[in-house]
């Protein structure tokens, strides 16, 4: 089994005096952060507190967005060597492809299954057509989704369930072989069973991805998370760390104190 | 227990206003189109003799001798379409391309404002323009003939159906899902690419159906043929010779005659013309894109 090249309990993420304006409006300021290797860090917090934008200031996916100005520094460990994601990545496709991100709702391409896996294999990570197969099942399999599509690669990823989708688009991106992944509340739209299914696979996962999840769930956060941070009002307002988490009252009450 | 609010007497007599409003300008709309067909079929029902058939569809148009082919403008009228939208087609998709990711959010904006502004100008400005800027300016360049030609009429024509490509395209590429544009952009993929590898495939039916109307619209237009095609009855050779198209001859003959054979040949252009739009608007109809609605009954067939 192919694994992702990280050194666990090592810093993977530096996050430092971060800030994020749109239309002249901070959505983000004074975020001090570091993500470590091998760890599934879950952001919480009410709507609005800025959690999707600190995931997306990661991959500079605000940058899609009109008015958009980012100040202070992202660094990201990839290979062994420490990299500025706002300075060292012109363009930004390298950048985004390392840092694979999974969104609230599943969105597949409308075309096959093997499509959507393929496209931006070849596309972008520019792999060889002789190793697309060898990919495409791996990722496949790595997200539990192999048996149940394997006779049926041609067929539109339209067809396939929510949670089936769901985990065709983590199969999309760790297909591109990223060091750090970014879950946009991946359970959102899916129902108890494939959020089960979503939830085992992820902790298969933790061990060998630097995880920032963003989950509405404090059963799935008390679940998931080694390190939990609380965001309000586009400030970092608080950290639990595991051990916070295994007494559920006591987490409960500490979350009653923030919100 | 839920309760249904109990609709009053007036509005329930407004609605049905409404709805018989709605019905008469359907039938009237519906009556209109078949009368325009029955009316042009009748005209054409001396036709139906083969030896008139035959001096129409024939590829001489000299009406004093006696013949008046018509078949010449047939293939004007396609030529002129197709060498259009050639023009303006592969156009289209880059302005929409630059509009879509590649240009900067400000002169997208400028392009889509300039492109509805063009929509907004009469035809015959175009051809006006085109008969004093363009015209000399072909006789300059290829030393040829007027200037009046295919090449010149085809240019123009691109122009003038450029807005109606663009706008339908522009369409199709604004409906596809933005969260998906940002799962693109996620996956790493840059907006050059992007375009070229989720949002033009996406866009397959979409672009057919900004070709087929662009090409409806440059079959049917009157003004450009006719003031910078040149008006000869000939099939063309080269894109530096005159033609003449169905819609030109309809307008040069009505102008100028009301009594002769020639006359009549033209109810045959005009039902020529009908049908090709109709041909067109039915394509487009078999065009339609397939809704995630229907993927998702087909899923669950």
């Amino acid at each position: 089994m192919e694994r992702a090249d990280l050194s666990p309990r090592e810093p993977s993420v530096q996050i430092a005096d971060l800030a994020v304006h749109f239309a002249g409006r901070a959505a983000l300021h004074g975020i001090n952060l570091t993500l470590e290797a091998g760890q599934m860090t879950v952001v919480i917090g009410p709507s609005g507190s800025g959690k999707t934008t600190l995931l997306r200031a990661i991959n500079r996916l605000n940058e899609c967005f009109p008015n958009c100005r980012t100040v202070g520094t992202v660094r990201i460990r990839l290979d062994g060597r420490w990299v500025d994601a706002y300075r060292d990545f012109r363009p930004v496709a390298e950048l985004r492809r390392r840092v694979g991100m999974v969104f609230q709702t599943p969105n597949v391409l409308p075309c096959s299954i093997e499509k959507n896996l393929s496209i931006p294999l070849i596309r972008v990570a520019g792999l060889s057509k002789s190793r697309l197969p060898g990919r495409i099942e791996w990722a496949l399999r790595e997200v539990e989704l192999w048996d149940e599509v394997k006779d049926r690669l041609r067929h539109n990823a339209l067809t396939l369930s929510g949670g089936q989708q769901q985990r065709l688009c983590l199969a999309r991106a760790l297909a591109l072989k990223p060091q750090v992944l970014l879950l946009d509340e991946p359970t959102a739209s899916l129902d108890f069973r494939a959020t089960q299914k979503i939830e085992r696979l992820l902790l298969k996962l933790r061990d060998r991805y630097t995880i920032l999840a963003i989950s509405h769930s404090l059963g799935q956060t008390r679940r998931l998370a080694d390190r939990v941070i609380v965001l309000r009002d586009g400030r970092l307002a608080e950290q639990f760390d595991r051990e916070h988490l295994e007494d559920a009252e006591t987490f409960e009450a500490l979350l009653e104190e923030i919100f | 227990m839920i309760s249904t609010p109990r609709r009053s007497r007036s509005t329930l007599s407004g609605e049905r206003w409404l709805r018989g409003l709605l019905l008469a300008a359907t039938l009237v709309s519906t009556v209109a189109v078949f009368s325009i067909l029955g009316f042009l079929v009748y005209f054409c029902l001396p036709l139906a003799d083969p030896a008139r058939l035959a001096a129409v569809a024939s590829c001489t148009w000299q009406p004093f001798q006696g013949q008046f082919g018509i078949l010449p403008m047939v293939v004007g009228s396609l030529s002129l379409a197709a060498g259009a939208l050639v023009l303006a087609f592969p156009m289209g998709v880059g302005i929409c391309c630059l509009a879509h990711g590649l240009a900067p959010r400000a002169v997208a904006r400028a392009l889509l404002v300039l492109i509805h502004f063009m929509a907004s100008i009469p035809t015959v400005i175009y051809a006006f323009v085109s008969v004093f800027l363009l015209v000399p300016l072909m006789r300059q360049w290829f030393e040829r003939g007027s200037g009046f030609s295919l090449l010149s009429a085809a240019l123009t024509l691109a122009v003038l159906v450029l807005p109606t490509i663009v706008l339908l395209i522009h369409i199709r590429f604004e409906q596809i899902d933005p969260p998906l544009r940002l799962a693109s952009a996620a996956l790493g993929f840059s907006p050059a690419g992007e375009l070229l590898w989720v949002i033009l495939p996406l866009s397959g039916r979409g672009l057919a159906a900004a070709a087929v109307l662009g090409f409806g619209r440059a079959i049917g237009d009157t003004m450009i043929s006719l003031m910078v095609a040149g008006n000869a009855p000939q099939f063309p050779t080269s894109m530096l010779d005159s033609i003449r198209t169905l819609t030109a001859q309809i307008a040069l003959v009505v102008a100028t005659d009301s009594q002769t054979p020639a006359y009549h040949s033209i109810f045959a252009c005009g039902l020529i013309l009908f049908l090709a739009t109709g041909v067109v608007s039915l394509t487009i109809r078999r065009l339609r894109l397939p809704s995630r609605e229907s993927l998702f009954h087909a899923k669950n067939a």
